[in-house]
């Protein structure tokens, strides 16, 4: 049995979303994969029944939206099931306190919190757990990753009354990317607890995501649940909306094939860029260490050599990004000692010296969010204007370049589509482009795969080992700890971490 | 698209509603002025009209200009470090924020005036260029501040920084990704409140010139706008008489044959100035701004 949804979103008569087969199996979960921005978590909302139907011309198999919500199926996902929010400050009411909105409506009698909380905040003491419980949710209070696992006892203590009372079949459970804030550690602690549910009574849930890691943990720690989980693949074919049985082999076989991007042999002796850990930022002095063990007073150092891919690693809201943009002089510092080829920068050297010797010249550096990195107004040929490129580049060596990390041919008109229509998928390819276009010597990439999905992934491991193959040095920050480990050698490993208060 | 989508489209989008409502209206006007007032007079109106848009139509191309290049000047002035220019460009721009707009506005038309009785202004097409570069002086600071804010805000974008590390020239990202691509609307829609408070302004000072200084200021032939026609003794009385409809009310017919001038200019200030208010209201809310 599954559920089939034929589905029409349309804005000003504009039909922006339509599938004709969006279909998930019943009683079983459902990881559902796919670029950012291709229309996943709309299509999850709407068939949850979260769009407005005054703001959206709707139609699901055939039905208006006003009749689609009120018929007795939608009904029941929502009394039976809950929808767990991509952004988990758009969940959570920053005027009440926080164990107020885990025991608010159908959650206040729900059972299991306790064993809940504590399960998804392994390791940390009762004490901790119950003063956030306290707290008004703020951007910068809890933090991202507690908001999300806040967000997840809300599901879990819904799930246990519902399955308590026999009705965890009726509801849907919709995860939108339940994981985005979480490390591996905590991911792993509620991927546990999610199939723990499952294997006590089945239901229906959908999981969106674009972290393939997850297939590893799932094949290696919950292997007996393989007939229970479906992976599904949401892309654009031909200009329409397609979902797609993923297969969870082919990631895991191209994983175990990837082969280590070695530095080939050159002159190690001028490292590209040297580093001293010991920077000063927002208060807290930074070290460089080689491996995660490693403990002492030594501040380390970052060292980068041509044709080299580093893989700087670091736990969430470290400051990963933050050196970046240090190494770019975008973010001043203090205690600043840095070398990029012959120069020597320190905390007092002007912005301008870096735009005079180092942007685009020696290094060049692709921003985390594509969304924030383009601009939307810009048209896709318009955002390779002004790049210092000898030759210039023309439409044709633009659409070259785009075949690269574009799937299919692209048309001349697709130089001319503006930016902010584009898929987060298709913005991120294009903000990789932009700078992998340059010849620096040093790429800095933060979060590359970001809002990728899988063949896009493996086209932007490719086009990075050309560039190494090059000669050009890497300086990578991810999270997709699994794929970077593989391609990358451990030896080339730098780990990210505070020396405590200054 | 079917006719009554389209028509359901032009009444979503208010700024277009308004616009229609305008010429509507003024086409009407004209229409029911070719019938019923006499041919002297309808040229007045129409040279008056016509005058005052031109005018209005300068000041916005001017103000946008000048408030382009200024806003942009002082951005790059003031990043390079380049004091002197930089404090001598917002000194100036200073003085001329300090003087109210109708003062200095009055001020440049006793200029153009001296200039028209030396015969240094000698033909009657090159007075019209110059009040609107009096008038724009004096309204492009708005231009230029809100080019100010437009580059302060995307400053601290993170496009701003992608695109600098990747070696595109600070000029291209201002002009080109900051003002044309990201900041039209917002320019446009100034300029809408400029359209009017030209107009506005305008109106005002030619009235009160034409009022005050009726003897001398007539001699020296300042172009007819709807201001100006507004203070003639005959539009003048056109205006009492919608006073003596409120005790008279048998009159009101004859309102619309018998005074049609000054009832026209009238009616063709205030409603020009309500219609320019809804198109950027309407304009700005299509647009989000």
């Amino acid at each position: 049995m599954s559920l089939q949804f034929n589905i029409r979103i349309a804005k000003h008569r504009r039909t922006f979303i339509a599938i004709d087969h969006f279909e998930f199996p019943e009683q079983k979960v459902t990881f559902l994969f796919g670029e950012s921005g291709i229309g996943k978590s709309i299509l999850s909302k709407a068939i949850y029944g979260l769009l407005n139907p005054l703001r959206l011309d709707i139609h699901i198999n055939g039905d208006s939206y006003p009749d689609y919500l009120r018929s007795a199926r939608t009904q029941k996902f929502r009394e039976a099931g809950f929808f767990v929010f991509q952004e988990p400050s758009s969940h959570l009411n920053p005027l009440i306190r926080l164990q107020a909105q885990l025991r608010e409506g159908s959650l206040a009698d729900a059972p299991g919190e306790q064993e809940i909380l504590r399960h998804l905040w392994n390791h940390t003491p009762e004490q901790e757990i119950r003063k956030l419980l306290e707290v008004y949710p703020k951007p910068h209070r809890p933090s991202g990753g507690e908001k999300q696992r806040f967000l997840l006892a809300m599901a879990f203590k819904k799930l246990l009354r519902m399955q308590q009372e026999g009705r965890a079949q009726e509801g849907l459970y919709v995860f939108d990317e339940p994981s985005g804030s979480l490390d591996n550690h905590f991911r792993n602690r509620f991927l546990e607890m999610l199939f723990q549910r499952f294997r006590k009574g089945p239901f229906s849930a959908i999981f969106i995501t674009h972290d393939y890691s997850i297939i590893s943990e799932i094949y290696s720690r919950h292997a007996d649940l393989r007939e229970q989980i479906a992976f599904k693949e949401l892309s654009r074919q031909d200009d329409r909306l397609v979902l797609q049985d993923f297969a969870p082999r082919a990631y895991l076989d191209w994983l175990k094939l990837e082969q280590s991007m070695e530095t080939p042999p050159g002159d190690r002796r001028k490292p590209l860029l040297t580093m001293k850990g010991g920077y000063e930022i927002f208060g807290k002095k930074m070290i460089f260490r080689r491996n995660r063990e490693e403990k002492g007073p030594d501040p380390g150092m970052l060292q980068i050599h041509r044709g080299e891919i580093v893989y700087l690693k670091a736990a969430s809201g470290v400051g990963k990004t933050t050196l970046a943009k240090i190494i770019m002089g975008l973010q001043p510092c203090r205690r600043l000692e840095m070398r990029i080829g012959e120069l020597a920068f320190s905390e007092n050297t002007p912005r301008r010296v870096w735009q005079q010797q180092v942007w685009a010249k020696k290094i060049g550096m692709v921003f985390q969010h594509a969304d924030e990195a383009l601009n939307l107004n810009s048209t896709v040929q318009a955002v390779f204007a002004g790049l210092p490129i000898q030759p210039p580049l023309t439409p044709a060596s633009i659409v070259q370049l785009l075949n690269e990390l574009f799937e299919g041919t692209i048309e001349p008109a697709f130089l001319n589509q503006k930016v902010s229509l584009l898929s987060g998928g298709q913005k991120q390819r294009l903000n990789l482009l932009r700078t992998l276009a340059l010849d620096t010597d040093l790429v800095l990439l933060d979060e590359p795969l970001n809002g990728l999905d899988f063949l896009s992934i493996q086209r932007v491991i490719a086009a990075l080992k050309e560039k190494q193959q090059e000669g050009k040095a890497i300086l990578m920050i991810s999270h997709n700890e699994e794929i970077f480990e593989a391609v990358i050698p451990v030896e080339n490993s730098y780990y990210l971490d505070f020396a405590g208060g200054v | 698209m079917p006719l009554l989508a389209q028509l359901q489209t032009i009444y979503q989008r208010k700024d277009q509603l308004w616009l229609l409502i305008w010429l509507g209206g003024t086409l009407l006007l004209w229409g029911w002025n070719r019938l019923f007032l006499n041919a002297p007079a309808l040229a007045r109106v129409e040279t008056g009209f016509a005058n005052t848009f031109i005018i209005a139509l300068l000041v916005i191309l001017l103000s946008a200009a000048l408030g382009w290049l200024s806003g942009v000047g002082l951005y790059f002035l003031e990043k390079a470090g380049n004091s002197l220019p930089y404090l001598t460009l917002s000194f100036l721009l200073n003085i001329i924020r300090s003087i109210p707009q109708i003062v200095g506005i009055l001020l440049g038309y006793i200029l153009i005036t001296v200039q028209i009785q030396s015969g240094a202004l000698q033909r009657p097409g090159a007075v019209i260029p110059v009040i609107a570069m009096v008038i724009s002086l004096f309204v492009f600071l708005e231009i230029s501040d809100l080019v100010r804010e437009r580059i302060a805000y995307y400053r601290k974008r993170d496009f701003y920084n992608a695109m600098q590390v990747c070696g595109i020239p600070e000029w291209q990202i201002v002009n080109r990704e900051i003002l044309w691509r990201n900041s039209l609307a917002h320019l446009f829609n100034k300029l809408i409140s400029i359209f009017g408070v030209t107009i506005f302004l305008l109106c005002s000072i030619d009235f009160i010139i034409s009022v005050g200084l009726s003897g001398n200021v007539s001699s020296v032939n300042l172009p007819a706008t709807l201001g100006s026609l507004l203070a003639k003794i005959d539009s003048k009385q056109d205006i009492l008489a919608i006073g003596h409809v409120l005790t008279h009310p048998g009159y009101l017919p004859r309102l619309f044959f018998e005074h049609l001038q000054g009832i026209t200019v009238a009616f063709l200030i205030v409603f020009t100035l309500l219609c320019i208010y809804k198109i950027a209201n309407g304009f700005a809310r299509r647009h989000e701004l």
